[in-house]
């Protein structure tokens, strides 16, 4: 009798750390997509680009405005979405970044401007959809599936599912081709790259145009997951800043592991603490890391040949 | 070929080069020494673009380069050794080999050069997928002259490629430079040991300070001025 309580208790506390952690791997697969597309920028052109955080709200009103209030059919609307946010991200660099570049800005002003970017938008969203939360609701949310005493709703295994795709091919993308490449070189030694004949204009404009692609994707999935609010974009970046962190913001697949492990943290924290606290362990985390291991788990060491 | 007239040259409002005359002639070697500080480096930063170049011209087979972007520079057939950080650490040894070529031949001329360096050097075969920062010193050198000759140059930059060497690999190295002027590569080299360069050189010039203070062929060894303070001490 006694034994029986004790097993069902313990099978009791391995599903419920089941769940969080499953719950925590599909809050980390859209951090991971927010943390992916801000360290390809990051690590190709080496200042902050906060503004990130933007690209993926304005994709999620993309999406309500084109699907919910237009009546685009859904998978059109993907497409426009994650060609848009490309674009704008391209826009960001062409019509700000780089001209502050230059006129010979430092890498401070431009993370000033790209605060200063996140707000204006955030702005002009809550001018244009009001500041009232909206709702997508095309997948009805639905009860879920139970496998070993785990829930999963078919959405969620849908964002993780994509997530992963995306993850590998950018990966593929990275090891693989000629551009790839080119990008690992720049964000190692972009002095000799320049030297060796890449086009870091080029380069930056790629990185642009992929990261906010992946913003794009980011801002589907979490309109389709939460509601939408213009001011969200300042939580889902420092979210996305803290994955990256934790990996190695200069390395992209360590900004995707630290973003899964980041999503893991909070939902385990929460098992033990009250759930108000899952932004307060986000914060924790960023700081110790940028205080102990500011190159992150995975964050490559500098292993550079200075004569 | 090369020719620099007049150059101006420094890093925003720092004036680092005051007006120098250099030129390098077709299949020669010519070195650059000075002490430090003096805008050697800047000298080929100024011909790559990567400096700010206030007033001068610099040509190339008789064609004004002087505000041409550095990837544009690269396809006339300029290839810059730099001096630091001169491999890309994170990258194997064969993609650090074919990047340059890459930018600007097709996969087939690439794959032929990818051959000649791998025979030049056959240490880097064997290591063709390390990564590069698990290379000696040497094998590092060896490197970034691998993926400068793949990049066919007629004229080869060179920024102090003897630096950080044993006696033993600058001594082997000096013979690799003879012998790339002979496969028709014309060279300007920055040296920081003064009796190498001169020795190695057809033709040296002394910069100081951002200026030319002398120039001349193998009987500078003589001059006074070198002999008193380049030759006797570090230099
Ligand atoms: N990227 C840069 N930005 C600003 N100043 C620079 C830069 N590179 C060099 N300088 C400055 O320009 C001057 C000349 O530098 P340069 O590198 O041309 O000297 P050098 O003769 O090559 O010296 P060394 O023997 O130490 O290599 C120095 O005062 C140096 O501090
Ligand atoms: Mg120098």
């Amino acid at each position: 009798m006694k034994n029986e309580i004790k097993t069902s208790l313990g099978g009791k506390t391995i599903a419920l750390l089941a769940q969080s952690i499953i719950n925590g791997l599909i809050t980390g697969s859209i951090y991971a997509l927010v943390a992916s597309g801000y360290s390809l920028i990051y690590s190709t052109n080496n200042f902050m680009h906060f503004a990130h955080g933007i690209s993926v709200v304005a994709a999620g009103y993309m999406v309500y405005w084109l699907f919910s209030l237009v009546g685009i059919p859904f998978y059109v609307t993907c497409i426009i979405t994650v060609i848009l946010s490309a674009i704008f991200g391209l826009a960001m660099y062409r019509l700000i970044y780089l001209p502050l570049q230059k006129k010979g800005a430092s890498n401070v002003i431009l993370l000033i401007a790209s605060i200063g970017i996140l707000t204006f938008f955030q702005n002009v969203i809550q001018i244009a959809f009001g500041s009232g939360v909206k709702l997508v609701g095309y997948i009805e949310v639905s009860k879920g599936i139970t496998f070993a005493g785990v829930t999963m709703t078919l959405l969620q295994i849908v964002i993780l599912i994509i997530s992963l795709i995306i993850f590998i091919l950018l990966y593929q993308f990275m090891q693989k081709t000629k551009t790839g490449r080119n990008m690992r070189a720049v964000s190692n030694n972009s002095e000799l790259a320049s030297i060796v004949g890449i086009n870091h204009i080029r380069i930056s404009d790629i990185s642009f145009l992929i990261g906010s692609a992946l913003a794009g994707v980011a801002g589907i999935l979490v309109a389709l997951e939460q509601n939408l609010s213009p001011f969200m974009g300042t939580n889902l970046m420092i979210k996305g800043f803290t994955g990256a962190v934790i990996g190695g913001i200069n390395y992209v697949p360590g900004s995707i592991v630290g973003s899964f492990l980041l999503g893991m943290a909070e939902n385990l924290g929460i098992l033990v603490l009250p759930s108000g606290y899952k932004d307060a362990i986000a914060f924790s985390m960023l700081f110790l890391f940028l205080l102990f291991k500011p190159n992150g788990i995975l964050g490559k060491k500098e292993g550079r040949f200075d004569k | 070929m090369l020719d620099i007239k007049d150059l101006h040259s420094g890093y925003g409002e720092l004036r680092v080069l005051k007006g120098i005359d250099i030129e390098v002639g077709e299949n020669e070697i010519v070195a650059l020494i000075g002490p430090n500080g003096a805008g050697k480096s800047t000298v080929i930063k100024s011909v790559f673009n990567i400096s700010d170049v206030t007033s001068g011209n610099i040509t190339f087979k008789g064609q004004d380069i002087t505000s041409l972007k550095t990837h544009e520079i690269i396809k006339l057939g300029i290839s810059y050794l730099n001096q630091g950080k001169i491999n890309f650490t994170n990258l194997t040894v064969r993609e650090n080999l074919t990047i340059g070529a890459d930018q600007i031949f097709d996969p087939g001329t690439v794959q032929d050069g990818l051959e000649k360096v791998y025979t030049k050097f056959p240490d880097l075969k064997t290591k063709e997928n390390e990564l590069a920062y698990t290379l000696s010193g040497g094998q590092q050198q060896m490197l970034a002259l691998g993926r400068s000759l793949m990049q066919r140059p007629s004229l080869l930059l060179m920024d102090e490629p003897s630096l950080g060497l044993s006696p033993k690999l600058q001594q082997e190295l000096f013979a690799t430079i003879a012998s790339l002027r002979d496969e028709g590569i014309s060279m300007l080299i920055v040296e920081q040991n003064a009796k190498k360069a001169i020795e190695l050189a057809d033709r040296t010039y002394l910069l100081e300070d951002g200026n030319v203070v002398l120039e001349g062929g193998k009987e500078i060894l003589e001059n006074e001025a070198i002999r008193n303070v380049y030759l006797g001490g570090r230099y």
